[in-house]
């Protein structure tokens, strides 16, 4: 017994009294010392930083086998066993870097991301919204990026030599039909969605994901907000109209409800418009977004909204030498779902779903044209995180779309209408071999039963990172879509257009400053094409067209050098023809520009609480046909220039007040010619030049919040 | 024997249970005695570092991560050149943050600490993350007031969050001086728990006197 107690003693002495020294180094692998580094043994509170050698040394009291533990910012913790017995340990640690998808290379051939997540954004979401010029546009911001030509007379997206029909975009994964508001011709469009609803975008101009079909040039991927954070009711005042936007929060979940009613008859009334309105565009609009999440990690998104336009102009009839009034009624029903949930650790589950009616009614003297659009996608896409380098991810599609067509003269009614549904299955898998290497590979399928082809198409892209700061991407794969509606409301005798896309990118970011260049080649077949007036024909149609495009883009931001002040540059050369529709011989289309340029500042200016835009934008001449000549699109445009500046001032913290001009110098801008369809007596065609509605547009507004009290909410405590 | 083993053995855990905890003290004495010290992100590296140590070893106790979260956040607010340093110290407080606001869901100081941490990732990009942080800033400092609307951490945030908001509109800020000066002369009212229980932020206070005249 008193040996027991003797032998007690004796740890409990002893773990009193020996010391053992520990030193040694730490080292990241291939990378020198670590400074800063926390050594120490579990279970003690010995331990000691490493200095800027990367050296440490400290003493414990502690005796036996032990483990020593090296911790390191960005660094996997390394571990080894000792065995403290008062003699010196030395232990030389290497740490291996952590591998983090934030800070490893990424796929940029073809692509430009907008969100918050990441450091080295080339554009961040707030840039969507305060470009000058763009004016909240969402795809007015991207014709600044490089790959973009600027189409005045139609506000589209054209990218990379490709018609603006060959882009598409999809809001939280699900296919958004009608993206742009009906326009008179010849007057550009906008986007249907405001862009403060959303918190990330990817624009992807080339090679872009297996996930993705039915576009031949681009997609928009948007992504919505999350849960709001508060209650609130937002107030906007703008010369064209106001908007109201309120947002409850309850358990877990939001709902925020927006009206806004725009008329630009003040505004035109005001500001002398070079054509005659004898109705202005006006529209009023009601959405109402759900957010809720559920379970652990599940959210369910629903934004639904309805708006309904209207306007009527006069324009020169040139076959019958009058004005003739053109009024357009547009009514527009959206509604797109997504829920996202983790099943179990590593997988996810998305399902999305939109639906689309369009309806356009369109009247000029006795005819009447309307147009019914209906559009419906549900897609469900599996992802599975392997490992923190392997992601699989799968996927399947429906999209149905119904197309009416009714024309009607005092005489006769032709209708038509198509169906398609189209099915598609996807896979792709990312692996990244390191922090510096990285491919993904995927397939996708896709049915048609309205023309009843099935294609399978390759995707392949890679990006190597070769230092620090720059990177190498490439990107290759077949891209299918569907021929245009105009054609497959006559005709289901076509086949799927294809274009092949080549993408080679460098990427070089330091210091805020970022350099990307892009080289690419589009190679395009099976374009469909109309051989013969009788459009009304399904004999009249074929895929017999092709083209190519190709190009380099350069984008240089920086917003370092300039303090408060960031700016960036956006140049593009393009080379493309094609024989498509109804072109007699391959030719350039009427919608591309050899050279386009956007150079964009921005500038903010704290004394005054000011943040200032200021964007020029040129886009050489395009071409455009003349019938009286023999030569196929052999005339030019002027080039196309403009000067725009927004001004935004934070009034008080909840009231902001804006102001924006485009083209303030007064650029003259012209689109081209258009002209009758049939000769007049002296067998030649009449003309009327393409400008826009004014010289110049103005807007001026005042956005207000106001955050309500007296709820749950944690901001009331403070009153 | 048996029983006089029994209790010696006993008294012995007690003993050990003791010094352990009396080790605790220790270390967090000395630990806190090292802020002084601190001047450079290496030396609150190093100091955090040591509280990351006890926090490591002492699972029931949120001061040890507490004061680790807060050596991080020092630390970014002292970088300047990098912000992606700045967001990788805070990375590492978050960690700490999140323990501490489940651990102690009651304690003022772990929500103003909160507090600070938003306004530090905040401040790396303010154009930015101005809107969403500043709000998250706010939504944490009302928590603390709620729990005890007499700490002086917690007040202290507030009026710096305040008077930066005010400055930044142009707003004249004397009304904060009258605030700043009651929170001093009322600072040594509060009296912390225990001497390992938050208690700086006194000389920011007076800080804020100064600049006023």
């Amino acid at each position: 017994m008193k040996q027991s107690i003797v032998f007690l003693l004796f740890i409990i002495n002893c773990s009193l009294s020996g010391q053992t020294l520990i030193s040694g180094t730490v080292k990241a692998k291939n990378d020198g010392t670590l400074p800063g580094a926390n050594v120490y043994i579990p279970g003690t509170y010995d331990g000691a930083s490493t200095d800027a050698e990367g050296r440490f040394s400290f003493k414990t009291k502690k005796t036996g086998p032990a483990v020593l533990k090296v911790e390191y910012i960005g660094y996997e913790s390394f571990s080894k066993e000792i065995n403290l017995n008062g003699t010196e340990i030395r232990v030389v640690a290497e740490l291996t870097e952590t591998f983090n998808k934030l800070e490893a290379v990424t796929i940029s051939a073809g692509t430009f991301e907008a969100g918050d997540k990441k450091q080295a954004n080339t554009i961040s979401s707030l840039d969507m919204i305060t470009t000058a010029g763009a004016a909240g546009d969402v795809f007015g911001a991207l014709q600044t990026l490089p790959g973009t030509t600027t189409n005045g007379e139609s506000g589209r997206l054209f990218v990379k030599g490709g018609d603006s029909d060959e882009s598409q975009t999809y809001i939280d994964g699900a296919l958004v039909h009608t993206p742009y508001n009906s326009t008179a011709p010849n007057t550009a469009t906008r986007g249907r969605f405001n862009p403060f609803m959303f918190k990330g975008t990817i624009f992807s101009t080339g090679g872009y994901s297996a996930e993705y079909g039915q576009a031949l040039s681009s997609v928009l991927l948007l992504n919505t907000n999350d849960l709001p954070e508060q209650n609130q009711l937002d107030l906007s005042f703008l010369t064209i109209g106001p908007e109201i936007a309120l947002t409850r929060l309850w358990n877990r979940g939001a709902v925020t409800a927006t009206a806004s009613y725009n008329n630009l008859g003040p505004y035109m009334k005001l500001v002398p418009q070079n054509y005659e309105w004898k109705h202005a565009p006006e529209s009023a609009s009601g959405a109402v977004s759900i957010r809720q999440k559920s379970g652990k990690s599940g959210m369910l998104k629903i934004y639904s909204s309805y708006d309904k336009g209207s306007f009527s102009l006069l324009q020169e009839d040139l076959d019958q030498n009058k004005n003739i009034d053109y009024n357009l009624h547009n009514s527009n029903f959206f509604v797109n779902t997504s829920y996202r949930n983790k099943l179990g650790q590593k997988w996810t589950s998305t399902t999305s779903a939109s639906f689309t009616s369009d309806k356009d009614d369109v009247a000029f003297e006795e005819t009447d044209f309307n147009k019914e659009l209906s559009g419906f996608h549900l897609k469900e896409v599996i992802s599975d995180e392997v490992s923190s380098k392997i992601t699989l991810k799968g996927g399947a599609e429906w999209f149905n779309r119904t197309l009416k067509q009714t024309f009607r003269t005092p005489a006769d009614t032709f209708a038509y209408q198509y169906t398609n549904n189209a099915f598609a299955a996807f896979t792709e898998g990312e692996f990244y071999a390191s922090k510096k290497f990285v491919v993904r590979a995927g397939a996708r399928l896709e049915y048609s039963d309205y023309l009843n082809r099935t294609s399978l198409t390759p995707r392949l892209t890679a990006a190597w990172k070769i230092d620090n700061n720059s990177q190498f991407s490439a990107a290759w794969g077949w891209f299918y879509q569907n021929p245009t509606d105009d054609y497959l409301i006559y005709t289901d005798q076509l086949d799927f257009e294809r274009a092949d896309h080549y993408t080679f990118s460098y990427q070089m970011s330091k210091n805020d400053r970022t350099l990307r260049t892009e080289l690419y080649y589009k190679d395009y077949s099976h374009l469909s094409k109309l051989n013969d007036p009788a459009f009304y024909l399904a004999e009249s149609y074929d895929n017999s067209g092709d083209g190519y495009a190709r190009g380099v883009d350069v984008f240089w931001r920086d917003k370092k050098t300039i303090k408060y002040g960031d700016y960036w540059i956006s140049y593009s050369f393009l080379d493309t023809k094609r024989n498509y529709r109804n072109y007699p011989e391959t030719a350039i289309p009427g919608f591309a520009s050899r050279h386009n340029l956007a150079v964009v500042y921005k500038h903010w200016f704290g004394k005054i609480r000011s943040y200032a835009g200021l964007n020029y934008k040129y886009s050489s001449p395009r071409v455009y046909n003349d019938p009286n000549s023999q030569e196929f699109n052999g005339e030019r445009t002027i080039a196309y220039q403009t000067l725009d500046m927004s001004w935004s001032f934070l009034y008080r913290p909840n009231i902001i007040l804006y102001g924006a001009v485009t083209n303030i110098p007064g650029f003259r801008q012209e689109f081209g010619k258009r002209y009758a369809s049939v000769p007049d007596d002296s067998g030649i065609y009449r003309s009327t030049t393409l400008i826009p509605g004014s010289g110049r547009f103005f807007i001026l507004a005042c956005f207000i919040t106001l955050t309500k009290k007296g709820t749950d909410n944690q901001l009331d405590k403070i009153q | 024997m048996k029983t006089t083993l029994i209790s010696l053995f006993f008294a012995l855990t007690t003993i050990a249970a003791m010094s352990q905890k009396e080790a605790y003290y220790q270390a967090m004495g000395e630990n806190l005695g090292g802020y002084a010290q601190c001047r450079s992100v290496e030396d609150f590296q190093a100091l955090g570092n040591t509280f990351a140590r006890i926090a490591e070893t002492e699972k029931n106790e949120w001061l040890p991560a507490y004061y680790h979260a807060h050596c991080y956040i020092i630390m970014s607010f002292i970088e300047q050149a990098d912000p992606k340093k700045k967001d990788a110290y805070l990375d590492v407080a978050e960690k700490s943050i999140n323990r501490i606001t489940e651990m102690a869901p009651g304690e003022a100081d772990v929500f103003a600490l909160q507090a600070m941490f938003y306004t530090a990732r905040l401040v790396v990009n303010p154009m930015e993350r101005g809107q969403q942080y500043g709000m998250l800033s706010g939504q944490a400092i009302g928590r603390a007031m709620g729990i005890d609307p007499t700490n002086p951490r917690a007040r202290l945030i507030k009026l710096q969050n305040d008077m930066g908001t005010a400055q930044f509109y142009g707003k004249d800020v004397t009304e904060f001086c009258e605030q700043a000066r009651t929170l001093v002369a009322g600072w040594d009212n509060f009296k912390p728990v225990s001497p390992l229980h938050p208690n700086w932020g006194k000389d920011q206070a007076e800080g804020i006197v100064k600049s006023c005249k």
